[in-house]
C-alpha cells in the first residue's frame, strides 16, 4: 500500500490484509466485518473528503483492527466452553493487556496442573500402589514443603499417611480443584467482558 | 457506555456513532475501536443491526438498542451518576478554594 496507489486500491489492499487476519471468524462473520469496515472507509472518503491516508491511519493497522474482533471472539468462547486449552488461550491473551489477566493465568495454570496430578494419582494408585500415595519423612505429617510429598514418587520418604485413601482423595479432590479453576476462569472472562463494555476502550477527552 | 448512549434516540450506523459522540460529548473514540466494541454490544444482545441501502451508493449497517440494551444502559447511567456525585462532592472543596482565592 503505498501513497501514490489509487484510493480503490488502497482500500481493496487495506480489506485483503483485514480479511486475512480475520481468518479464525467464520466466513459469513468476516464477510460482514469487511462489507462494514469497507462502508465505513468510503464514507470517509466520499461523503466527509478525509484523505484516504487519513482515514486508513485513523483505523489503524488491519492486523490490529482483526485483533480486537478476534480477542472478543475468543473471550466470549471460551467464557462458555469447559475446554482447559480455550480458557488458558483466552486468559493468556488478557494477561498481556494487564496484571490481573497474568495473576489469573498462572492461577488457572497451577489449578489444572494440581487438579490433574490428584486425579492421575487416584488412578494410578490401584496400578502402582508402592510408587503413588502422599509420603512424609517425618514421624507426623505435617504439610510443609520439606514434609510430604503428593504424586508419583520412585525414591519417596519411608512414611505413607493415606494408603488406599489416595484413590478417592486424588479422583475427588482433583476433579473438586479442577471444576473450581474452569469456572472461576469462565467468572473472569465473562466480567472482564462487562468491564471492556463499560469502559469503552482507548476514548480521548477533547477538553 | 458512551456507545450505547449514543444510539438512545434511534438508530445510526458506525461513523455516525463516532461524529455523535464528539459533537455531544467531546469523547474522541478512536476509529478502529468502535466497530470491535459494537460487534461486542451485538453479540452480548444489547444492540442489533441491520443493513440499509443509502444514497451513498452503497449499504450501511445501523445499530439499535434491544430492550436488554436500554435496560442494561439505564442502569449504567445511574451507576455514572451516582459516581460523578460522589466525585462531585470530593473535587467541590477544590473549586470553591479556587474562587475565594481570586
Amino acid at each position: 500500500m503505498t501513497s501514490t496507489a489509487l484510493p480503490n486500491q488502497q482500500i481493496d489492499a487495506y480489506l485483503a490484509a483485514l480479511r486475512n487476519h480475520l481468518a479464525p471468524l467464520t466466513l459469513a462473520e468476516r464477510e460482514d466485518i469487511l462489507r462494514e469496515i469497507g462502508a465505513h472507509i468510503r464514507d470517509s472518503v466520499d461523503v466527509l473528503g478525509t484523505p484516504i491516508e487519513t482515514a486508513l491511519a485513523r483505523l489503524g493497522p488491519p492486523e490490529v483492527l482483526a485483533a480486537q474482533y478476534r480477542d472478543g471472539l475468543l473471550v466470549r468462547a471460551a467464557s462458555r466452553s469447559l475446554s482447559p486449552v480455550l480458557l488458558l488461550r483466552a486468559t493468556l491473551r488478557l494477561a498481556t493487556k494487564g496484571f490481573v489477566g497474568v495473576v489469573v493465568f498462572f492461577c488457572g495454570f497451577t489449578g489444572y496442573i494440581t487438579g490433574t496430578s490428584l486425579i492421575l494419582t487416584g488412578v494410578l494408585k490401584p496400578f502402582m500402589p508402592t510408587s503413588v500415595g502422599l509420603w512424609t519423612s517425618k514421624t507426623t505429617a505435617v504439610w510443609q514443603s520439606n514434609g510430604p510429598t503428593f504424586g508419583i514418587q520412585t525414591n519417596h520418604p519411608p512414611h505413607e499417611i493415606l494408603g488406599w485413601w489416595a484413590i478417592p482423595i486424588g479422583l475427588i479432590g482433583g476433579a473438586l480443584i479442577l471444576f473450581v479453576t474452569t469456572f472461576a476462569i469462565r467468572t473472569f472472562l465473562r466480567l472482564s467482558q462487562k468491564w471492556q463494555i463499560k469502559l469503552s476502550a482507548p476514548i480521548v477527552f477533547r477538553g | 457506555m458512551a456507545t450505547l448512549a449514543s444510539l438512545w434516540n434511534g438508530r445510526l450506523y458506525g461513523l455516525e456513532i463516532i461524529r455523535f459522540l464528539e459533537t455531544h460529548s467531546q469523547l474522541v473514540l478512536a476509529e478502529g475501536t468502535i466497530y470491535p466494541i459494537l460487534n461486542r454490544l451485538k453479540n452480548e444482545a444489547f444492540l442489533t443491526s441491520e443493513w440499509v441501502e443509502a444514497d451513498a451508493g452503497h449499504p450501511r449497517k445501523y445499530y439499535s438498542l434491544t430492550d436488554t440494551g436500554r435496560q442494561r444502559l439505564r442502569l449504567m447511567a445511574t451507576a455514572w451518576v451516582d459516581f460523578s456525585r460522589g466525585v462531585g462532592n470530593l473535587i467541590e472543596p477544590v473549586l470553591a478554594t479556587q474562587e475565594t482565592s481570586r
